[in-house]
């Protein structure tokens, strides 16, 4: 404001103080003008009137130093021209007339100035705010338009459904899963088009939830129009004004195709996983057969000592009774095994589960034992104690102890030094359990140990490459990370770890 | 070092507890007095050679194998009659148990008749 008002009050260009000074002369000169007129045809001289005028007209147009000086030349064109004869008393008297009311019209201009210059600062603020609610409107426009077009062109249903559950907007996508034009929908009930029993069971829960303000997220099967569809569909509540949920918003994504693919690759690499399970048993039928046999043998010696205490001269049925108790508890070794074996060869979907790790790992140790024995290996196991348990396959987790340690037998049977296996479990950081394969073999191959995790690569005779592969992904599936590492001073290490689920206890 | 085989004790060298016990058991049932071995070290490092009159043991085993068992015995001049069991011998292991002066080489699970029949021929040479 100061600013503005010092603006106003500054000289201004040449030609424009020019002006305004000339506006001084010019009006005493007209003042002076009219006088002589008058004179001139006999009327009442009134200079003094018209030079009030000139001086009230310079002010007002030319600011207070121009209207100044018309006062000054006024009162000197009155002195000089027009009232020589006068006396001093009614001169100074003129003069005085002259000069109040210059000082008033300096006053008066000076109001004026600043009333200018409220009105010119009312202006600009109305301009500016005027813009503001312009920029506001187009913005306002701008996002109607994009509401409009992602409610119009998402590839996503989007619907809006009121409390009493009845369609208050569904857009073109939700339109063509149902095969009914938009504007039909809009009014019905939800129930009239999904069906009561699938409105009641699926979908009034969620809805309720959300409108008791819960934002809510499913995904499941439903049956449309376009046929079976998996969907994931999200809830999220429409506030009013005044904080009260009025509507939902529904927001339907189809995830069919993209469902039925990962099902057929989930399936494809159980079907990998599967058949490399059995090579792998394949591998190791002479060893489980061995497995097998020593209980049926303890069961067959059993069976042969229990017939000994009965036949004999003088039977003795307590001998005989512990006996045939030994022969129950190693026919049920025989089929632990047996069962151990068929849960590995087993061909099914995954399923996770929580398990204990060592429990998994315990298993295969005991498949793998004859094996060992085969090479002149020996197994050491360090489990961590109070280890949390963790959510996986234990079919799957089996697949890759088992994988890493043939690995490491096959790595070992030709070294002409100790041949160890060190199986270890222990927690890693970030919440996750690390178990570790250790061997005395011949260690990674050194010019390709960033390839032994691809398809098909094999140091080995036999064998299809696809263990540590497999292993990979069976690890990496369960949010876990499989790696290897040459041990010092000779064999290799591999290490996978396992995510510890958020609500177990540390 | 020689042996004399005065008393009529039987060693049993297996590494699966279960038929090492339950063939002890076995034999006690048919009256035999035996002693069990989870390893052929185990039984080396016993001094229990000289009066063992049978030797019944598993071939393969971590560490020393029946099949080297019997060879060390032979190389300290202790032949002791000895029935080998296996889970897994070939006609090749057999031949060569047998040559080397085995008296019975079985497959797991085994005829207890043909064990009995063995130790006590055993035990009568």
């Amino acid at each position: 404001m100061a600013n503005l008002a010092k603006m106003k009050l500054a000289p201004g260009p040449a030609w424009f103080v020019t002006l305004r000074y000339g506006l001084a002369f010019a009006s005493v000169a007209a003042a002076l003008g009219l006088a002589r007129a008058f004179v001139y045809f006999h009327l009442p001289q009134p200079f003094g009137a018209f030079a009030i005028s000139a001086i009230a007209l310079t002010f007002w147009y030319a600011g207070t130093a121009p209207g100044i000086l018309a006062a000054v030349l006024s009162s000197l064109v009155r002195s000089y021209l027009f009232d020589a004869t006068t006396s001093t008393e009614s001169r100074v008297l003129f003069d005085l007339v002259f000069l109040v009311f210059a000082l008033l019209m300096t006053r008066v201009a000076r109001e004026r100035n600043q009333l200018e210059l409220r009105v010119a600062e009312r202006t600009a603020e109305l301009t500016r705010s005027n813009e503001n609610l312009k920029r506001e409107i187009a913005e306002r426009n701008q996002a109607q338009y994009l509401t409009g077009q992602v409610f119009e062109c998402s590839p996503d249903a989007i619907l809006i459904i009121g409390t009493d559950y009845r369609y208050k907007r569904v857009n073109p996508v939700h339109a063509r899963n149902w095969g009914r034009p938009a504007a039909s929908m809009v009014g019905m009930h939800v129930a009239d088009l999904l069906g009561a029993e699938f409105f009641e069971q699926r979908v009034k829960p969620f809805l309720d939830r959300c409108f008791a303000g819960e934002s809510v997220r499913f995904e499941d099967w439903f049956e449309n129009a376009l046929g079976r569809r998996y969907s994931a569909v999200s809830y999220s509540p429409l506030l009013s004004d005044s904080q009260r949920v009025e509507a939902a918003l529904v927001i339907g994504r189809d995830l069919t195709e993209h469902t039925l693919a990962s099902e057929a690759l989930r399936h494809a690499q159980s079907d990998l996983a599967h058949a490399s399970r059995m090579t792998t048993m394949g591998e190791l039928t002479a060893s489980l057969a061995h497995e097998v046999n020593q209980p049926i043998t303890a069961a067959v010696n059993g069976a042969s000592t229990c017939v000994r205490w009965l036949t004999r001269d003088e039977p003795d049925l307590a001998e005989a009774r512990e006996a045939a108790l030994g022969v129950v508890r190693n026919a049920r070794r025989a089929a632990d095994i047996i069962n151990r074996i068929r849960s590995i060869s087993k061909k099914g979907e995954s399923k996770r589960q929580l398990i204990e790790i060592d429990e998994v790992i315990r298993e295969v140790v005991v498949l793998l034992r004859n094996e060992a024995e085969r090479y002149s290996i020996s197994i050491r196991t360090h489990f961590d104690v109070n280890f949390p348990k963790v959510m996986a396959d234990p079919v799957q987790v089996q697949q890759v102890v088992m994988n890493l340690i043939m690995n490491s037998f096959d790595a070992m049977k030709d070294v002409d030094r100790t041949r160890e296996l060190v199986i270890r479990t222990r927690r890693a950081k970030d919440r996750q359990l690390m178990v570790s394969v250790t061997d005395t073999g011949v260690g990674l191959p050194s010019q390709q140990s960033d390839q032994i995790f691809d398809a098909f690569f094999t140091t080995k005779s036999h064998g299809l490459g696809m263990g540590l592969r497999i292993s990979r992904t069976i690890v990496e599936s369960h949010g876990g990370r499989l790696c290897a590492a040459d041990n010092s001073p000779h064999g290799a290490s591999f290490s996978f770890t396992l995510p510890i689920p958020i609500d177990s206890p540390e | 070092m020689s042996c004399h085989k005065a008393s009529k004790l039987v060693a049993i060298v297996d590494d699966d507890d279960s038929v090492r016990g339950t063939l002890q058991e076995l034999l006690r049932s048919a009256g035999f007095s035996s002693r069990a071995f989870d390893s052929a070290e185990g039984f080396l490092a016993s001094g229990n050679q000289q009066e063992t009159a049978c030797l019944i043991t598993d071939i393969r085993m971590p560490g020393i194998s029946g099949l080297e068992l019997q060879a060390k015995l032979n190389a300290e001049r202790c032949r002791i009659p000895t029935i080998f069991i296996t889970a897994h011998g070939d006609e090749e292991m057999r031949f060569k148990a047998l040559r080397e002066g085995a008296v019975e080489f079985l497959q797991k699970p085994f005829d207890d008749e043909v064990l009995i029949e063995s130790i006590r021929a055993a035990l009568n040479r």
